[in-house]
């Protein structure tokens, strides 16, 4: 890839372009951010202090401050880019799906081959989505709030084809699905499940779920 | 350290016994308060030693870890309330998924009377510091074991497949459980409130395993 400065960036569009400056801040907060990223899997979220994650990044608490209010600032800033990414994942993969049953598995996959790598964040996140204040703000966050409607839509498309029933309470089944999701990260967290021994559990879940959801 | 417990014991050795058991019970006391008050990540060794009024070196000689202390706290609650529980199970009625609701909602009534507790109790889980001793929510096989049981009983009254996957169904109403108590964190539902909510969920659940008609 052909490298361009900065400086060439501002000449070429001198309107538009960020300022030297501003993208020396912007160098900045992702060096903050992949040490964040790398402390609260190491160390969880309680852990990891600003003055590590300073420290990791090369860099003075200050400048940490200059970039993040805080902690948890820096952490929502984290989960905000990992749960983007995974909702744009898990949407792809529901619509993939042969059948409403399938395109729930395929969901619950990919988010599970997601946080594959990352399971230890993950670990830190659930930490944090129990604590007293930490829970309501990450719970509250419109990323973490979509995942739930990737539920509804899948199960409100498949009661439009007349797959499931017109009373399939789709509002608590997506409910319990994302819930059902969430609960089998500790066997991936803890007890090295692979991803087969997630799938076939999942696979019985969703079958229990949506049992009641069928038409006939 | 002066103690006022009881008659001078026979031994010196028991002496140190019954000081250890009593630091041992302040450490607790304290726990429970700052756990249901501050929650997991909020509390510290350092705060609870304090409020117990011993050194932060004699709670490490006494637990190994935060998480530690903490099963300990929930333990010693539990065990009155299995003991209840033991005594509801044979006087049970109705269809199974009636039977799931009544031991799901003494346990949402018991756990809203200190519910930040629990919610410290599955948070403790996720811990870093977490020694093996410690039996956060989810280890602790006795609850599993009541609720299979009743689903084992329905199999045999005859509303429960035979075929189902009794784990499977276990691990949802756990999930379903656990999980519930997210109300607490997003809009401080009450045990009433969760109550609702579970039995909805335990029915959606039953759908699941109702023998096919």
């Amino acid at each position: 890839m052909k490298h361009i400065s900065p400086i060439q960036v501002a000449a070429d569009a001198p309107a538009r372009a960020p300022t030297r400056r501003a993208l020396a801040k912007q160098q900045t907060r992702q060096k903050v951010l992949a040490a964040a990223r790398r402390l609260f899997s190491e160390q969880g979220y309680e852990g990891a202090t600003i003055r590590d994650i300073a420290a990791a990044a090369g860099m003075s608490t200050g400048a940490v401050f200059a970039n993040f209010t805080d902690k948890s600032d820096l952490f929502r800033e984290i989960m905000t880019d990992d749960m983007e990414a995974l909702l744009a994942a898990m949407r792809d993969a529901a619509v993939r799906g042969r059948n409403a049953e399938d395109g729930v598995l395929k969901a619950f996959m990919a988010g599970y081959t997601f946080y594959k790598s990352r399971l230890q964040l993950a670990r830190a996140a659930f930490s944090v989505s129990w604590d007293k204040d930490g829970g309501p703000s990450l719970r509250g966050l419109p990323s973490s709030l979509s995942f739930q409607d990737v539920f509804t839509d899948l199960l409100n498309a498949a009661v439009e084809r007349g797959e499931l029933s017109q009373e399939a309470e789709v509002k608590l089944r997506a409910q319990m699905l994302f819930d059902t999701y969430l609960s089998n990260f500790p066997q991936a967290i803890f007890e090295g499940w692979s991803l087969d021994a997630l799938q076939a559990r999942a696979r019985d879940q969703i079958r229990i779920l949506l049992a009641g959801a069928r038409r006939g | 350290m002066t103690t006022d417990v009881g008659p001078p014991p026979a031994r010196p050795g028991a002496l140190r016994q019954s000081q250890k058991e009593a630091t041992r019970q302040r450490v607790l006391d304290a726990a429970r308060e700052l756990f249901d008050t501050n929650g997991y990540q909020g509390t510290t060794i350092r705060e609870i030693a304090r409020l117990a009024q011993v050194s932060v070196g004699s709670v490490f000689t006494t637990f190994a870890s935060k998480g530690e202390i903490l099963s300990e706290v929930m333990q010693a609650r539990l065990d009155p309330l299995y003991a209840e529980l033991d005594r509801v199970v044979p006087h049970l009625r109705g269809s199974t998924a009636d039977r799931l609701r009544t031991m799901f909602a003494i346990h949402f009534e018991f756990e809203a009377r200190q519910v930040r507790l629990f919610l410290s109790h599955i948070a403790a889980a996720y811990d870093w510091t977490l020694s093996p001793e410690a039996k956060p929510f989810g280890r602790n096989l006795r609850f599993p074991q009541i609720i299979r049981g009743i689903l084992q009983g329905g199999v045999e009254r005859g509303d429960v497949r035979p075929d189902v996957d009794l784990q499977e169904v276990l691990v949802l109403l756990v999930a379903a459980y656990a999980w519930t108590y997210r109300l607490v964190v997003t809009s401080d539902a009450d045990a009433k409130a969760m109550i609702a909510v579970m039995d909805r969920q335990i029915g959606l659940i039953a759908e699941g395993f109702a023998p096919r008609a």
